[in-house]
């Protein structure tokens, strides 16, 4: 069985990419064949941060417009077993999705026995985003805890409900799961940021980790290592862990609270 | 059943009809987007004469609104409405009671500025004769008895949810930027974030009823409060709106 899982939020610059990038990663690590699709046609990140920009050679539009087959354009990771990465092009614009293009290439991919699509949707409601969630089976709404990033997940979590092939059907609603990401538990307690528990009473859905704020996130996007790849920092930590959750095992929240900081940590931190 | 806005025209000036308007959609500018409108000409009588129908099209048109046919129209006009592209609608009732000859839609045409309320919509069905006296055009939507219409998941932003002539449910919050409408009352047994009408095509009975209220605007047939108007002790709390002298009344519950 194979699950389309769209990684959305309206607005920009929250962390879908590196999310993405990350939890394709992460599950592809646990054995299952796994592919990420760049959804956003025309800027194309996906593959920066997943380390394989020059290995592009055709893209998901090229698909789309039967101008390569989809194993052509298939870029499979050298770190990781089982990780794929379909580009997106940097030349092309949004109009070149299609429903029916892109309905075709992710049955294609299931009938190559993918067993997880991970759909990277670009920032905004407009048609990149509504072609990365339309076929989805389940949604992770990434946000970040301020207040326009919320409401932008919250008009997003609308779209998930009227604006996707399964809403359109009649089918079982999409499963939505929240992932609040550069979250800085300094930060709540000051009062300068939305708590989890604030978040979650504005768009009630169940949530599936919390990422905290990290240099290593900007570090690993320039070096084009998913972060999760180097498990000693605490964002591989916390996106291990939602990906542990997501294939179903049990994992206490963490970096929630502000850590407890020793005597020594504070004298040479 | 299908459900028209009617526009009773009391003045032949289209600018002034315009401006009228544009404050009325202004009000609640979703319910009137691309509604389709019946222009009753009965308030006229004969200085319907003097409209120029095509330009009375491009009127409403531009208030997004969609002419699709004229009630009343004087045997002399029908050419003139129908070249215009709209339809004559007249069912007997209707037909009979407005020719022009009451009293009081003689006098109308001659007055420079009509009454405040000279554009007043309301809804009508289309299969039921429009009320024929002056105190129609402020006639209630007729009872529904089909039950409220009940939603049990969040309203997102972006979000409508209208019951039309019926009272609406909510048992999920009503999210910022979401809007729950009603042309009966509605009650949210949730927190409400983002707007809520009830009374939308003018009951003036109608309220809200809601658990907790941090709402950005209430509304009730056309009267409203805005987010920074609504004071403080009711913030957060049950409350109920309603309708007294004209404006919109908060109170606990």
């Amino acid at each position: 069985m194979s699950k389309v899982v769209v990684i959305t939020s309206g607005k920009g610059g929250v962390g879908k990419t590196t999310t993405s990038a990350n939890i394709a990663t992460g599950i592809a690590q646990q054995g299952k064949k796994t592919v990420a699709i760049d959804f956003d046609v025309g800027l194309r990140n996906l593959d920066l941060v997943m380390g394989c920009e020059r290995r592009v050679v055709y893209d998901f539009v090229n698909v789309i417009r039967n101008e390569a087959k989809l194993q052509q354009a298939l870029i499979r990771d050298k770190r990781v077993e089982n990780l794929y990465i379909l580009p997106a092009s940097q030349t092309r614009d949004k109009d070149a999705l299609d429903p029916e293009g892109v309905g075709r290439v992710i049955e294609e991919l299931k009938q190559m026995g993918f067993e997880y699509i991970i759909c990277d949707s670009p920032a905004g409601i407009e048609k990149g985003a509504q072609m990365a969630m339309y076929f989805a089976d389940e949604a992770i709404v990434v946000t970040n805890p301020e207040v326009s990033s919320v409401r932008d997940s919250d008009r997003v979590l609308g779209l998930l409900a009227a604006k996707t092939s399964r809403a359109e059907l009649g089918g079982p609603a999409i499963r939505t799961h929240l992932l609040l990401t550069r979250y800085s538990p300094l930060m709540v307690k000051r009062g300068e940021m939305l708590s989890v528990g604030d978040v979650l009473e504005l768009l009630g859905i169940p949530l599936l980790g919390v990422i905290p704020e990290s240099k290593a996130v900007l570090q690993s996007s320039n070096k084009g290592a998913p972060a999760i790849l180097d498990e000693t920092t605490d964002v591989a930590q916390a996106y291990l862990d939602v990906v542990f959750r997501y294939l179903g095992q049990e994992r206490q929240h963490r970096f929630i609270e502000e850590e407890k900081r020793s005597f020594l940590g504070r004298l040479f931190g | 059943m299908a459900s028209l806005t009617v526009l009773r025209l009391r003045s032949t000036d289209l600018a002034l009809i315009e401006r009228q308007l544009r404050v009325k959609i202004a009000q609640l500018p979703h319910l009137f987007l691309d509604a389709p409108v019946l222009v009753d000409l009965g308030a006229l009588g004969d200085g319907a004469a003097a409209l120029v129908f095509g330009d009375l099209v491009r009127a409403l048109r531009s208030c997004k609104l969609v002419p699709v046919a004229v009630a009343n129209v004087p045997d002399g006009l029908r050419g003139a409405v129908t070249d215009a592209g709209l339809g004559v609608w007249q069912p007997p009732a209707l037909g009979r009671t407005r020719g022009g000859g009451s009293p009081d839609a003689a006098d109308a045409p001659a007055a420079e500025t009509p009454a405040p309320e000279a554009q007043a919509t309301e809804t009508a069905s289309a299969d039921v004769a429009l009320p024929t006296g002056p105190s129609a055009a402020v006639a209630p939507p007729r009872a529904p008895h089909a039950g409220p219409m009940v939603v049990s998941k969040p309203v997102r932003g972006g979000q409508i949810v209208y019951a039309q002539n019926n009272d609406l449910v909510v048992l999920a919050p009503v999210n910022s930027g979401a809007q729950v409408i009603a042309d009966g009352h509605v009650h949210i047994y949730a927190p409400l974030r983002g707007r809520a009408v009830a009374g939308a095509q003018g009951l003036a009975g109608a309220r809200i009823f809601c658990q907790k209220l941090e709402a950005e605007l209430v509304a009730i047939s056309g009267a409203y409060i805005m987010a920074e108007e609504i004071p403080a002790q009711f913030h957060g709390r049950a409350v109920q709106i309603f309708l007294e002298g004209g404006e919109c009344r908060i109170a606990a519950l």
